[in-house]
């Protein structure tokens, strides 16, 4: 598993599975397969309200439901970019201003891929080259300081 | 998004080099606009006008007195930031540790099948 360092306000998650490309996809796309792991830790994510439409403009929505209290967080996603088995990207309206979030599925040619998740909801303005090599530096020594307070 | 919530006032504020600089300088303490002028070789006009910048987004606050009005670093909308993306890490991490688990145990039940699945054919390149 490797972590990305990530940009300020963007953030970019690469992992590599033993797994063909093929059905790492097919577990992102598949509400029987996303049922078991797209909650994170304490959050499941019943099978009977996910929706995935495969397709641009097509519907992408889940609710998580906290184990602990009953609480649900809704997702209300949209795709806009669907390459099957190499690439997905979905945007939330609702969330932050509009955040977007791509995977893309490398197939490392031996039975196992890699997927590079990037989500973002920073303006396009503020994610120029400049701006994003300046702020790599500054970023590291900005949590580095928020750690010490 | 709109230019006005609070996160994205942050980013465009840290955007800028020079404002990047004058918050590191103000971590350790406060510090006047000549003092931060100084290193910086500009104008106390030009830090003036990334204070103000700074001082919008919350990234900074100036104090009462007239003629100093010294600059203090606030770390608040920075942690902000700062949260946003170890939030939405944790869950991609969380998610793809429990992903991980998911693809061993349909590997194991199906050995056989998955290298290729009907449903999502490859191209051969």
């Amino acid at each position: 598993m490797t972590v990305e360092k990530p940009q300020l306000g963007e953030l970019t998650y690469v992992r590599t599975w033993e797994a063909p490309r093929a059905l790492v996809f097919e577990c992102m796309t598949t509400p029987e397969h996303l049922t078991h792991f797209w909650g994170p830790t304490g959050v499941s994510t019943p099978i009977e309200n996910i929706t995935v439409d495969l397709r641009p403009g097509g519907a992408f929505t889940t609710v998580m439901v906290n184990d602990a209290d009953g609480a649900e967080y809704p997702m209300r996603g949209v795709f806009v970019e669907v390459v099957v088995p190499e690439r997905l990207t979905w945007t939330e309206a609702d969330v932050e201003g509009g955040m977007t979030t791509s995977v893309t599925f490398n197939d490392l040619g031996d039975g196992r891929c890699q997927t590079v998740a990037y989500q973002s909801n920073v303006p396009e303005m503020y994610r120029t080259p400049e701006s994003q090599a300046g702020m790599e530096s500054s970023f590291d020594k900005m949590a580095a300081y928020l750690a010490t307070l | 998004m709109g230019p006005d919530d609070p996160l994205s006032i942050t980013f465009a504020a840290l955007a800028d080099p020079t404002r990047r600089a004058i918050l590191a300088r103000l971590a350790p303490g406060e510090a006047t606009v000549n003092e931060l002028a100084e290193p910086f070789d500009m104008s106390v006009q030009a830090v003036s006008k990334h204070l103000k910048v700074l001082e919008r987004a919350g990234l900074i606050t100036r104090g009462r007195d007239a003629q100093y009005r010294p600059c203090r670093f606030e770390a608040e909308p920075l942690e902000g930031a700062v949260h946003w993306i170890e939030r939405h890490r944790q869950v991609w991490k969380e998610r793809f540790d429990q992903l991980e688990h998911h693809l061993i145990t349909i590997q194991r039940a199906q050995p056989s099948t998955n290298r290729q699945p009907s449903t999502n054919k490859e191209k051969q390149s």
